[in-house]
């Protein structure tokens, strides 16, 4: 107690240099510093999985590609290579998308209905969108099953669906 | 809800203190006015965003201030991607309590520990929003002008100093906690009117403060 209340006595003399110092801290401490492409990228997020096997940790695809139905030139992601987590972007100007992965040989395709958010991110980022699914299928040619994870897709770097793949097309 | 509870028992606690540490018969009441000069000093951190306010306190007892602010809020901002106004204005109302021991040297230097009530009101429009996306082109929309209303409770503590001649300078640093705000709007807005940044339902903001006290008798 006797150590506290010399604390006390002495913190009038401290005053003064805590007001100058202190403001000038949090002032430079309260600074923004909000990185814009982080706060607006807002992908659909689908892991990859062996069917039957610990869903904990994600497989690997040695390769796939990805287009939209009807434009099979047109390629999301052309060739993308050890892919255990697949990011898809919804169409922004449309309450669904559609979305072929080929697997190399096989293909699989995935349809999403939703209702979209304009979202006010900040001043300086301005707006992004975000996305509630509501509605989701898809072909089973090489995935075997889709479990619904988060159905609320926004900045954050949530899993929406696990994808089970059949073991011949993942390696560990 | 329990630590809403614990904010408004603190004053009584606090009071019951200064009622037990009471004997200064010198003691004259002071009306205290100042402006927050934190808001301009935002401006470098966030040029388009301007919040200004006013404040005024009375230590009515000694170490205990009542105290009041009444500011303003003024957003506008034009980007390629979007146009944001806001217009707003705010209150609040609360109590200080000074917890350090009066030095005879420096006897209206304090350290203050804050609860406020506030309550903001604004307006906001975004007459252009253009989202952009590499593959699936532009969405362009726009949001009307809406009103907005949210009420918050504060906790936080500060330092103040007499400076010279009954001129105060000092900081306080206050966290906020929304207890309710305008549902279902249609944009929520990034900056509540005396509330600061929304981060979910909390807030941090910084006051810097110039102050001058008026001696009530």
């Amino acid at each position: 107690m006797q150590t506290t209340g010399k604390f006390f006595r002495r913190l009038p003399s401290m005053i003064r240099f805590w007001v100058i110092a202190g403001s000038l801290l949090l002032f430079f401490g309260c600074a923004a510093d909000e990185v814009c492409e982080e706060a607006t990228a807002n992908n659909l997020r689908l892991g990859f999985y062996l069917l039957g096997q610990d869903d904990s940790t994600w497989t690997v695809i040695d390769s796939l590609r990805v287009f939209i139905p009807g434009e099979p030139k047109t390629f999301l992601y052309e060739n993308l290579s050890e892919v255990s987590v697949l990011e898809l972007p919804l169409n922004i100007n449309a309450d669904n998308s559609a979305f072929v992965i080929d697997f190399f040989h096989v293909k699989d395709t995935l349809w999403f209905n939703y209702n979209r958010e304009t979202h006010f991110v900040s001043v300086e980022c301005g707006f992004t969108m975000f996305f509630e699914i509501t509605d989701m299928t898809y072909t089973t040619n090489h995935i075997q099953h889709i479990s619904e994870n988060i159905t609320y897709v926004t900045n954050s770097l949530d899993e929406h669906y696990k994808v089970y793949i059949t073991p011949a097309i993942g390696i560990d | 809800m329990s630590i809403i509870k614990y904010i408004l028992l603190l004053p009584l606690a606090l009071i019951s203190l200064q009622v037990q540490g009471s004997s200064d018969t010198l003691f004259r009441p002071a009306l205290r006015i100042g402006l927050d000069v934190g808001g301009f000093a935002r401006r470098f951190v966030e040029p388009e965003v301007m919040m200004s306010e006013v404040s005024a306190d009375v230590e009515w007892r000694r170490g205990f201030f009542a105290a009041a602010e009444f500011g303003l809020l003024h957003i506008d901002v034009e980007k390629e991607t979007h146009r944001y106004q806001a217009r707003g204005n705010f209150f609040r109302l609360g109590s200080d309590f000074n917890i350090l021991e009066r030095n005879p040297q420096s006897k209206h230097d304090v350290l203050l520990l804050s609860v406020r009530y506030g309550f903001g009101w604004m307006e906001h429009e975004a007459p252009f929003i253009i989202i952009s996306d590499p593959f699936w082109g532009d969405y362009e929309s726009l949001v009307e002008s809406e009103k907005y209303r949210a009420h918050w409770l504060e906790a936080g503590f500060g330092l103040r100093t007499e400076l010279w001649n009954n001129i105060f300078v000092g900081w306080s640093l206050r966290g906020h906690l929304l207890i309710s705000r305008t549902r279902e709007a249609e944009m929520e807005p990034h900056f509540i009117s005396g509330f600061g940044r929304t981060n979910g339902s909390t807030s941090l903001l910084l006051h810097y403060q110039i102050m001058y006290r008026i001696p009530l008798r």
